[in-house]
């Protein structure tokens, strides 16, 4: 999936860049939520109980 | 709550650089939700919200770049020797985990602050008429993905952000961010006297 989204030329030539595809947006989302259940399981076993 | 008399309290934020805290974070918020729920098929006339928010967000972090260079200790929140050498050790005011979550943060504002403000000139305001041709189409184009792929990161950073203020080890941190101070256990259980003294001038 591209990062970006493009449009044809209505004077030809190739794709023009119109902006980012926020068809990713899910995936941006996911990356948080994944982080979050990254640390919190490295917490809870790498280091229970320690403040930081 | 500790119930900590005025004495024992250590500050950490002063009632303005919560007030920014707190503003900012409900201009992004709003700017990611007028922004994003009408990609997600929610119609509603969302422009207006987003370039006055967009504003109020711009003005805030000029006031708060102005306030951290000269009013503030600035280099609190940059990296120092000791953050390298043992990023694990007790911090100062600010882990080595919160500066970079700072400066993430602020190039991702700042990314979409100043693509925004190129984009206001797309929109009519009380101030101008819109103007598409301001710039080239491939300029425009290069301008709505930096300001598209920052919105979208901070999607990301607010998720982690939320994350570590409801995190009950953290806790102190978000009720500093509430009232101002911390208590001397927090203080001692949390920080190195040497690296922080304790005060809210930064």
């Amino acid at each position: 999936m591209s990062l970006f989204r493009y449009a044809s030329s209505i004077y030809g030539g190739g794709d023009t860049l119109i902006g980012a595809n926020y068809g990713l947006l899910p995936w941006f989302a996911f990356a948080g939520v994944a982080f979050v259940i990254a640390h919190a399981i490295f917490k809870a076993v790498a280091a229970p109980g320690k403040p930081r | 709550m500790t119930g900590a008399t005025p004495a024992d309290r250590i500050g950490r934020h002063k009632f303005i650089d919560r007030a920014y805290h707190w503003v900012m974070a409900a201009t992004v918020l709003i700017l990611l939700v007028t922004a994003f729920l009408p990609i997600l098929g929610v119609k509603f006339e969302w422009v207006g919200i987003h370039w006055v928010t967009g504003l109020v967000l711009t003005i805030i972090v000029l006031i708060h770049i102005v306030r951290a260079v000269f009013w503030q200790n600035f280099w609190s929140m940059v990296p120092d020797g000791k953050d390298v050498t043992d990023p694990f050790a007790k911090p100062g005011k600010y882990s080595v985990a919160q500066k970079l979550y700072h400066l993430a943060i602020s190039l991702l504002i700042l990314a979409a602050i100043v693509t925004g403000l190129l984009m206001w000139r797309k929109v009519d305001t009380p101030f101008w008429q819109r103007d598409p041709y301001w710039l080239s189409t491939d300029t425009w184009g290069v301008v709505y993905a930096l300001h598209g792929l920052a919105a979208m990161a901070l999607v990301t950073m607010v998720i982690i952000h939320l994350y570590f203020a409801l995190r009950p080890d953290e806790w102190h941190l978000t009720r500093s961010m509430l009232r101002g101070w911390i208590t001397p256990k927090e203080y001692t259980d949390h920080y190195d006297s040497r690296r922080w003294s304790g005060g809210d001038e930064a």
